[in-house]
């Protein structure tokens, strides 16, 4: 059936479970950004919402959020991780059958119950955290086990360096561990009871919160997926990464530099003003470490350019890295507390973690995949002119949100603090609101091409794989030769 | 030390990696709980009524702070569309916070008082019927539902034991009547909740039933105390200033 | 002397300056430590064809190889 070099990596390595984790990032990622386009549709047409308590925007929006980030971000880590662990160590995955398919089980468990409980409209309340407590105890034992394995497939590596893609995932892991654990501090009401009541209270908890909210950008969304660049880029490009040198330098900073800035997301806020001051110093710090790895990823391709015209996935890539640098230049000026005044509450902080999100997270994952899936089942693409038209369509998709969410933004801003001639304010908030219905229209249209890019994927993946099972027919060899050329 | 002595021991990594990612959080969250240079000290912030703490709790499960703020930032613009800047005290008792981080919809932040409760029971159940242009939606079975508030005790021991001043014995409520006064020291013992909740829900025509108690009752009921509970006629103008 | 600059050091109102100073000269040292001596630089520089040493793309004929062999295992 399958070739034989396929089969002897398999044997080498625990590609089964890295197949799995990559399957559920696809099926997430669709069911995350269906709920994503459907609550902005509710932005724009809130009929939609029809009088339903389990579809309405505030149960939605927790719905979206946990799928894209755990649900497609997630796994895609989980996948990419356990895979370049693998092949940088030279070592099969530790902890035999058993560890690896736990957190497999207990993630999936976790998310299929958080969107349950939301919709049921169980919340702690808190952005990108509001799993209730006994979700979050399963969350932790998965967590502490990834750690595990993770941690000992490295002591037991062949190779006896530790690539740098595995820093920012060991950092990302240990990160991650620190904030789930400290933002989740809760007591229960009952032992028998999902809800609960955060520790802290008032400032300490919005601190609490935004350290957490803004390092699971950092760690979860920035740290992790660089360590996804810094393999799977080189790989794709088939030269090694700009500068080693740069990397050490880089990863340092960003791991350092990280952690003071959540406070940007509290300035003008009842926080004590010497906090908002020290994170926003920080933030500007912080573009100097991103861009560094942005440059390292992009220079990696000097002097191949060329690759560009003709490889999609490379593409792919490369766009993800030059959305980074941009996401990462907007976010230290968002976080200058003059810009924050007016930007603040809006949708440009919106538009903002898109641009993030969709340019630089989820392409860099598209890339990857597309690098991935082909070598973990022994094939190749199924169709590479299906991902140039997934390329476009998902292009689009980030130009048109990030447009729409900066005029909606910028406008409502600009709206909400301008003074007639008599000093009175020009306009009540009502009046803003529908100044934003059109941009709210090309916002969910924008993340509609994105779904759509992503549906596409779906279905060029599902042909690889079902190509590789049967690699006698006529159909499939010809499609594996069309893209080989 | 060379570099490479970290890039071939994955404890040292390990190690160093968690030390250079604690610091941040370190200096910028330990310092803030000296909640004396923190929080400032205001009269009239008190904890929730019984009735109130449900209406919370129903604000925080509908997903309210998605689209809400709470918190009323020191612009002019912001003051006279909202009233006075938010002063850290006012949110000391809010487990979790409620300051948000998205104004699809206005700030909350002193909501309470400025419409009735008719109007705020109206426009919950159908926002378009009051506001046209709003795209908020509706929540109807708020209206339906009755109030579980079988567990008030247990939810108003857990946020005892994570610092909200509800008293369970006689020397909690005596200093909660020194603080608060007997009217409310009376309102935020434990032993007295359900009735104390059943009669705040029954002396004000919230929903406009009384003869039920409805998630809209407590709801309306926390609308209606946010923002309310410092009287700012009698501090300077100014006088804030120095806490920030 | 050394009394005063315990002294100082245990202020904390310069505890600011010194965590400048303190996290400014680590960055310093770890560019110096990075960027310098041409032996580092090559030894340091030689890791990252790490993840062009796993094994089955070692060959850079690799691709074409498995082709084959997938034509091969065909035609049987």
């Amino acid at each position: 059936m399958s070739t034989t070099t396929a089969s002897v990596a398999t044997e080498q390595y625990n590609y089964g479970i890295v197949k799995k984790f990559a399957i559920m990032a696809m099926i997430w990622g669709v069911l995350g950004m269906l709920a994503g386009v459907y609550i902005a549709s509710e932005l724009a047409w809130p009929f939609l919402n029809f009088n339903i308590a389990e579809i309405t925007f505030g149960r939605l929006r927790p719905v979206h959020t946990t799928l894209v980030i755990f649900g497609f971000g997630g796994s895609a880590l989980f996948a990419t991780s356990y895979y370049i662990v693998q092949r940088t160590c030279q070592a099969r995955l530790w902890g035999g059958k058993l560890l690896p398919e736990l957190t497999f089980w207990g993630w999936q468990l976790a998310l299929v119950l958080g969107v349950i409980t939301y919709m049921a409209g169980y919340t702690q309340g808190r952005e990108y955290a509001e799993f209730v407590w006994p979700i979050d105890l399963l969350i932790t034992v998965v967590w502490v086990i990834y750690f595990a394995v993770y941690a000992m497939t490295l002591v037991k590596r062949s190779q006896p360096h530790i690539y740098v893609a595995n820093w920012f995932f060991m950092a990302f892991i240990l990160a991650t561990a620190l904030l789930h654990i400290f933002n989740n501090l809760q007591v229960p009401v009952a032992w028998n009871s999902l809800e609960s009541y955060a520790l802290f209270a008032g400032v300490q908890d919005a601190m609490t919160q935004w350290w957490y909210g803004h390092n699971a950008v950092g760690f979860f969304l920035t740290a992790a997926f660089l360590g996804m660049m810094y393999y799977f880029v080189p790989k794709q490009a088939g030269r090694p990464i700009y500068s080693y040198r740069l990397s050490i330098v880089h990863f340092w900073a960003l791991s350092f530099l990280y952690m003071w800035v959540g406070a940007h997301h509290l300035h003008w806020t009842a926080l004590p003003d010497w906090v908002s001051t020290l994170a926003a110093t920080f933030s500007i710090l912080l573009l100097l470490p991103s861009w560094g790895g942005m440059i390292n990823g992009i220079m990696t391709l000097s002097g191949a350019w060329e690759k560009l015209r003709t490889d999609p996935i490379m593409l792919f890539l490369i766009t993800a890295l030059a959305f980074y640098g941009m996401s990462t230049f907007e976010g230290p000026m968002m976080s200058l507390k003059s810009v924050n005044a007016l930007s603040h509450y809006t949708d440009w902080t919106v538009g903002h973690v898109h641009s993030g999100a969709l340019g630089w997270v989820a392409m860099i994952t598209i890339g990857s995949f597309y690098h991935l899936i082909p070598r973990l089942w022994g094939t190749t693409l199924y169709s590479t002119k299906l991902v140039f038209v997934h390329f476009w369509l998902a292009t689009i998709g980030v130009v048109l949100y990030i447009v729409a969410l900066w005029v909606a933004g910028i406008g409502q801003g600009l709206m909400l603090r301008a003074f007639d001639q008599y000093g009175n304010l020009a306009y009540t908030f009502i009046e803003t609101v529908s100044f934003l219905h059109i941009p709210y229209v090309v916002r969910a249209i924008g993340g509609a091409f994105f779904l759509s890019g992503m549906l596409l994927m779906s279905y060029n993946i599902y042909m690889t794989i079902s190509g590789a099972r049967q690699p006698a027919s006529d159909e499939g060899r010809d499609a594996v030769a069309a893209a080989a050329r | 030390m060379k570099h490479e002595s970290i890039e071939i021991n994955s404890g040292l990594l390990i190690v160093l990696t968690l030390a250079v990612i604690s610091i941040g959080g370190l200096v910028e969250i330990v310092p803030l709980f000296h909640i004396e240079e923190t929080v400032e000290e205001v009269d009239g912030v008190r904890p929730y009524t019984p009735l109130e703490l449900r209406g919370r709790d129903i604000y925080v499960k509908e997903g309210c702070y998605t689209c809400h703020s709470q918190m009323i930032r020191p612009f002019r613009d912001e003051q006279l569309r909202y009233g006075h800047y938010s002063l850290a005290a006012e949110s000391q008792y809010d487990h979790p916070f409620q300051w948000g981080s998205k104004r699809t919809g206005p700030d909350l932040a002193r909501v309470g008082g400025k419409y009735s409760n008719e109007w705020q029971t109206q426009h919950l159940v159908d926002p378009q019927s009051l506001v046209p242009e709003s795209i908020m939606p509706g929540y109807p079975w708020l209206l339906e539902n009755e109030l579980d508030y079988s567990q008030i005790e247990d939810r108003m021991v857990a946020l005892k034991r994570v610092g909200v001043p509800y008293s369970q014995s006689q020397e909690e409520y005596d200093a909660n009547v020194e603080q608060f006064g007997a009217d409310m020291a009376d309102k935020l013992h434990v032993g007295n909740a359900t009735e104390v909740l059943e009669s705040q829900a029954g002396a004000q025509n919230w929903d406009g039933d009384p003869n039920r108690i409805t998630e809209m009752d407590a709801l309306v009921a926390y609308l209606q105390m946010l923002g309310t509970m410092v009287d700012f006629s009698k501090y300077e103008d100014g006088h804030f200033n120095q806490f920030r | 002397m050394i009394g005063d600059i315990f002294a100082w050091l245990g202020d904390m109102e310069n505890s600011k300056p010194l965590a400048l100073i303190l996290f400014f000269s680590t960055f310093v040292g770890i560019i110096l430590y990075v960027y310098t001596g041409k032996k580092r630089k090559q030894r340091l520089e030689s890791y990252k064809d790490i993840p062009f040493m796993d094994d089955d793309e070692l060959d850079p004929t690799h691709e074409k190889k498995q082709q084959v062999k997938k034509d091969e295992s065909n035609g049987k």
